[in-house]
């Protein structure tokens, strides 16, 4: 009796990452198509609005560029932590709460000059994000325990720390009826660089490309690569497990926590319970995509910044910004067939296999 | 005369790039506790997972009770009253020892206080205790064995087949077992006991068949009609050595010194139990014996990968027992070890990378490495060692075992070792690699490295060798001379066999 | 803080109702995570799933005037949606975490999309009480715990079922199996992918049920978008807490059940401790949980089920 079957192949076919991105692409889009058809939503109409208002001019592309940004460092953050067979589930939360400790930062200081308070401010955020992470970063190294759980249950408590800020400690008395925390100080915004994009475009650039380059040059990144490889082999080179998956989760949580500060001094005007808007999970998802290269996730990012802001973009025509959202899970989901089938191929076996 | 329990008869079996068994056969007397004797690779396990369900034969007959069977699943051949207890166990840890009989095996609807009831009744009849409440982790390797034995009997097997029962047996336990199976036997059952120790077969089974090189060369051999040195003639054969070369070196001071090491392994058993050794500068040790039986567990604690539970090593006169990896190598000690891509090599990662896994602190420049000095190290090392490389930049883990095993011999060597550890150097390799690795070997000894080598194969030692040590059940039992003592005797000596 | 609790007869039923109605909710989406874990899958979809179900049930359950109709619908669409997850997990062998987190994203995303006509519509139908004779006559606290939504003493079922057939039947014996040893199961005749497709399929029809639970009666108003609001995640907590038990998870259920009730009247019992920071509690607590099962796990076996989130491929030679 046959039945199908994945085999290995003796060669994984070419192309990689960027081949199941796209083949990832075009399966969302077209299950998307198929979607809105049978809601009654024009594809055309919504496909192309999503293009345009997201990659169709310079000014849309800087708004794109703004939403790609820390969803590149969030998947920056997974990547690192993957590295060492790590996941950093918990980008949300560091976000958050490295978002939370640069507002923190901000109501020390409010009336530093704006460059001083800036870099403050964002190393507030980076300390803040890696102290996010420090629990669960031991948690692992010391006991084992599973750094899946313990960072995604951090996500929704720096999420209520800030709805409690929100409604008590940090309530702005301006707000009139709504409960909301003080706005950050004025002199601490990432102002525009190019039409719409702020500064912190570039700086997450730079730390992405800076960071690639320090952990292939460094001795920590390579450490960390043997570490990755096999608890024997680093045992073998003489390097500490313990010490490198606490590192690894700490700098994670840094990175996904400086996010938090970019996004707080670049798009937002204060802290609020959606500043990380689901970045952090779009960073695992980009990161995946990218099979935990920095060099890809940029790229990626920048194509889920486009879907986002597309997203936005159609609800003035009624349908609802959602259509993004699955868009980016298809595009993954897609990808993970794309990137199987390279690795294996459907055959027809027998049944119960006994060679 | 009734049927033959089992009857194999001309087995074929071929995998990629070798052939396990060629047409081997196999008859088992119905009531009888039958011995497959053989060494490493000499095609037991295979003939004995054909029978099993576990491999289709490519050739040959399978005659169960007289009838011919096809197994195409380890479920038809279970269904047939073929029972296997393999040498790993499949058991679920957290599960009691009943439910870990009856798993796939179970009535609908389960009633613990039932199963318990027939587990304890089934063991009982076979003469042992089953404890069928106790979870299977907490249990000794000896009562996870009766676990798989019990499973083959609730299944009702009427063929047992055991592969190296007793590997992990304790004295005691390896005589409960003996009784056991003389209970199976006077039920009517048949066992079949694959094993290469030669004194538990004389006192378990009654008739024995020997395996070499894939094919049976002694059929149904009563057992008490042979002696053990029979028997070990059968399975080792009588192969001329290869003419031994001329050894101009004599063997200078003592380099490496192991005393009294004790190291316990992951499953909790005495994986070396009191092993002392030494090797001078300008001589090649080996160490002989079937694996499984510590070499692994040896080298890795003189490399530093194992906690030891006692003893003491030292190199060049410093002792290193406690000394991590990378000290042990800055004093003098290189290893290969057996798992190239799983411990010695990192496999994603390109080749200057692994080239200085073990001297990369010297590369240091700040909190960077001088990649310009790890590449020209590669650079030399492939040079140096002949390493056939196309592409520097891509992971390891596309290139051939024989480059890998350059690449890391290499890398080893690079430091100027003192001594030099080597587990199955030569495994895998193609003839090339075989001779070219060996060659390397020899030139340290030459140079006057001491040199430590584990290997399956006997002829690889007697060739290159000085002295030869047998290391069984995690000790030396038995220490030769490599250009006096014959294969034979080695044999006997890896076999258990009393000298 | 606490030293002024007020505690009438009103606000004691009042929060003894809502524990219940919580408990059920977390408990119908935990106890279907259970399963998929117990079966070595890690699902992390459940958020997503709910979503579905709430949407789906919700209109179904406005449809047919029917609450039962709606849940139904609401357990199929769970079902249908989870099989995404299992074929990516087990048919492809894809990484669990990733599939499950993009499960959630696409749920919540379709969940908007499909119910962005619904957003406020004000009709919904919802489950009568049924009282226990006798029990629910016990005054004050009787006729509250004791007179429960339909749903409530399906859930308690449910789990009463889920024991049984985990610790009773051969069916139970091999998902368990395949959750911890799955070469094991395979081994002994189970068939792992089916098991494991099996416990997803069912995770995600109770996940389904929760979130159709959720705006069929647990909710003062209609379906809009967010009305999970992360209650998903509790219950992925949950399953922790409880150790992959079904009878703890429903002791957990109650407990994380009671912080949520207690969240929306702290200040009708004149407690001033602040509601979002006991929000917090069933992370923290999960958290605390897990630390000690992992530290317990050095010397005997975790309750984890350890082939969890480990792909199965059978090694062909």
């Amino acid at each position: 009796m046959k039945r199908l079957a994945l085999a290995r192949r003796e060669t994984p076919t070419r192309g990689g990452a960027p081949a199941a991105f796209l083949i990832g692409l075009s399966f969302a889009l077209a299950l998307g198509a198929i979607l809105l058809t049978i809601s009654g939503d024009s594809v055309i109409e919504v496909y192309q609005r999503m293009f345009e208002r997201s990659l169709g001019s310079k000014d849309v592309i800087s708004a794109t560029l703004n939403r790609a940004t820390p969803m590149a460092l969030a998947g920056l953050a997974v990547s690192i932590a993957a590295t060492m067979g790590l996941w950093n589930i918990g980008a949300e939360g560091q976000i958050l709460f490295g978002a939370t400790a640069a507002t923190f930062v901000g109501r020390l200081f409010p009336d530093l000059p704006g460059p001083v308070l800036i870099v403050a401010m964002l190393l507030g955020a980076a300390i803040g994000g890696a102290l996010w992470a420090l629990g669960p970063g031991l948690a692992r190294a010391e006991i084992g325990v599973s750094e899946i759980i313990t960072t995604l249950m951090l996500n929704e408590v720096a999420l209520r720390l800030i709805q409690y800020l929100q409604n008590g400690p940090w309530k702005d008395p301006d707000g009139f009826s709504f409960a909301q925390i003080t706005p950050r100080p004025e002199q601490a915004g990432l102002g525009d660089i190019w039409e719409r994009a702020h500064l912190g475009v570039v700086i997450a650039l730079v730390l992405i490309i800076g960071f690639a380059w320090f952990a292939s040059r460094s001795v920590w990144g390579y450490e960390l690569r043997i570490a990755g490889s096999s608890a024997k082999t680093a045992a073998y080179a003489g390097i500490s497990m313990r010490s490198k998956i606490l590192g690894v989760l700490l700098l994670s949580g840094a990175v996904a926590g400086f996010a938090g500060g970019i996004e707080l001094s670049g798009t937002a005007v204060r802290l609020n319970e959606n500043i990380a808007n689901g970045y952090g999970f779009a960073g695992i998802i980009v990161a995946a995509l990218a099979l935990m290269r920095p060099s890809g996730v940029a790229l990626v990012a920048l194509a889920f910044g486009a879907v986002q802001v597309g997203g936005v973009s159609i609800q003035s025509i009624g349908v609802s910004s959602a259509v993004a959202d699955i868009l980016q899970a298809l595009i993954l989901f897609g990808a993970i067939g794309a990137t199987v089938l390279s690795n294996y191929q459907v055959k027809m076996v027998e049944r119960k296999v006994a060679v | 005369m009734s049927h033959p329990a089992v009857e194999l008869d001309g087995i074929w079996k071929r995998f990629p790039g070798v052939i396990a068994n060629a047409g081997a056969s196999l008859t088992v007397r119905p009531g009888t506790v039958h011995a497959v004797l053989g060494e490493n690779g000499a095609g037991k396990t295979t003939l004995m997972n054909c029978l099993a369900g576990v491999y289709r034969p490519d050739e040959g007959v399978v005659r169960v009770h007289g009838e011919e069977q096809k197994f195409s699943s380890p479920a038809d051949a279970i269904a047939a009253g073929i029972g296997m207890v393999h040498q790993e166990f499949r058991l679920v840890p957290t599960f009691t020892v009943a439910e870990n009989v009856v798993l796939g095996a179970a009535p609908r609807v389960i009633s613990q206080s039932a199963i318990v009831r027939q587990v304890t009744d089934l063991a009982a009849r076979f003469g042992f205790d089953a404890e069928p409440t106790r979870p299977v982790w907490q249990l000794s390797m000896g009562e996870r064995q009766r676990v798989e034995i019990l499973k083959a009997l609730w299944r009702d097997a009427r063929v047992l087949i055991l592969d190296e029962p007793t590997a992990v047996l304790t004295p005691q336990e390896a005589v409960e077992l003996g009784k056991v199976l003389r209970r199976m036997v006077e039920d009517g059952r048949s066992i079949i006991f694959i094993s290469h120790k030669l004194d538990e077969v004389t006192s378990f089974c009654d008739e024995a068949t020997v395996l070499r090189g894939g094919e049976t060369v002694a059929n149904s051999v009563p057992i008490n009609d042979v002696d053990a040195t029979e028997l070990a003639k059968l399975m080792v054969g009588e192969v001329e050595s290869a003419p031994v070369p001329d050894r101009v070196t004599t063997p200078g001071d003592v380099s490496m010194s192991v005393k009294g090491l004790k190291v316990t392994d992951t499953r909790g058993l005495r994986a070396v139990d009191g092993v002392s050794l030494e090797v001078r500068s300008g001589e090649i040790v080996g160490i002989a014996g079937v694996a499984g039986n510590g070499q692994r567990a040896l080298t890795d604690a003189i490399a530093g990968l194992e906690t030891i539970d006692a003893g003491t090593i030292s190199v060049m006169g410093s002792d290193v027992t406690t000394a991590p990896p990378q000290a042990r190598f800055a004093a003098g000690l290189a290893y290969v070890p057996e798992d190239r891509l799983g411990v010695g090599l990192a496999p994603k990662l390109p080749l200057a990378e692994n080239a200085v896994m073990r001297e990369y602190r010297k590369l240091r420049k700040g909190p960077f490495l001088s990649w310009s000095a790890a590449s020209k190290f590669a650079d030399d090392l492939v040079k140096r060692f002949g390493v056939k490389i196309g592409r520097v930049d891509l992971p390891l883990a596309s290139l051939s075992g024989g480059n890998l095993q350059r690449i890391l011999l290499g890398r080893e060597l690079s430091g100027e070792p003192d001594v030099v550890v080597a587990s199955q150097p030569t495994r895998g390799l193609d003839v090339a690699g075989v001779r070219a690795i060996q060659r390397l070997l020899l030139e340290q000894r030459d140079a006057g490295t001491a040199v430590l080598m584990v290997s399956e194969d006997l002829d690889e030692l007697l060739a290159l060798a000085d002295r030869i040590l047998v290391m069984v059940e995690g000790r030396i039992v038995g220490e030769f001379d490599a250009r006096t003592a014959s294969r034979a005797e080695i044999g006997e000596s890896m076999m258990g066999a009393q000298a | 803080m606490l030293a002024e609790i007020t505690i009438t007869q009103t606000a004691l039923v009042g929060i003894s109702v809502a524990t219940i109605q919580f408990a059920t909710l977390l408990y119908l989406a935990a106890l279907g995570e259970t399963i998929t874990e117990k079966a070595g899958v890690l699902n992390l979809g459940v958020e997503g799933m709910m979503a579905v179900g709430a949407v789906t049930g919700y209109i179904g359950g406005a449809a047919s005037g029917s609450p039962w109709v709606g849940l139904l619908i609401g357990a199929l669409c769970g079902a249908t949606f989870s099989l995404v997850h299992a074929f990516a997990a087990v048919g492809l062998g894809a990484d669990q975490v990733v599939s499950g987190l993009a499960l959630t994203i696409l749920g919540l995303g379709l969940a908007d999309y499909v119910g962005a006509d619904y957003t406020g519509d004000a009709r919904r139908s919802h489950f009568q009480d049924i009282d226990i004779p006798g029990l629910s006559d016990i005054p004050g606290l009787g006729s509250t715990i004791f007179s429960a939504t339909p749903v409530t003493y399906l859930a308690i079922a449910l789990g009463l079922a889920t024991w049984f057939v985990l610790n009773r039947t051969s069916l139970g014996l091999g998902i368990r199996a395949a959750g911890e040893s799955a070469s094991t199961a395979d081994v002994a005749g189970h068939s792992v992918a089916r098991i494991r497709v099996g416990a997803i399929a069912v995770g995600g029809a109770m996940a389904g049920m929760s979130g159709a639970y959720l705006t069929n009666t647990l909710l003062g108003t209609s379906w809009n978008q967010g009305v999970v609001a992360g209650r998903g995640w509790i219950a992925v907590a949950l399953v922790i807490f409880g150790a992959w038990r079904p009878g703890r998870v429903a002791i957990g259920a109650v407990i994380f059940g009671f912080t949520l009730a207690l969240q929306s009247r702290m200040s009708g019992f004149g407690i001033e401790f602040s509601p979002i920071l006991l929000s917090m509690a069933p992370f923290l607590m999960t958290i605390i949980v897990l630390v000690v099962i992992s530290y317990r796990a050095r010397n005997q076996p975790s309750p984890a089920p350890a082939a969890i989130g480990i792909p199965y491929r059978r090694e062909e030679r």
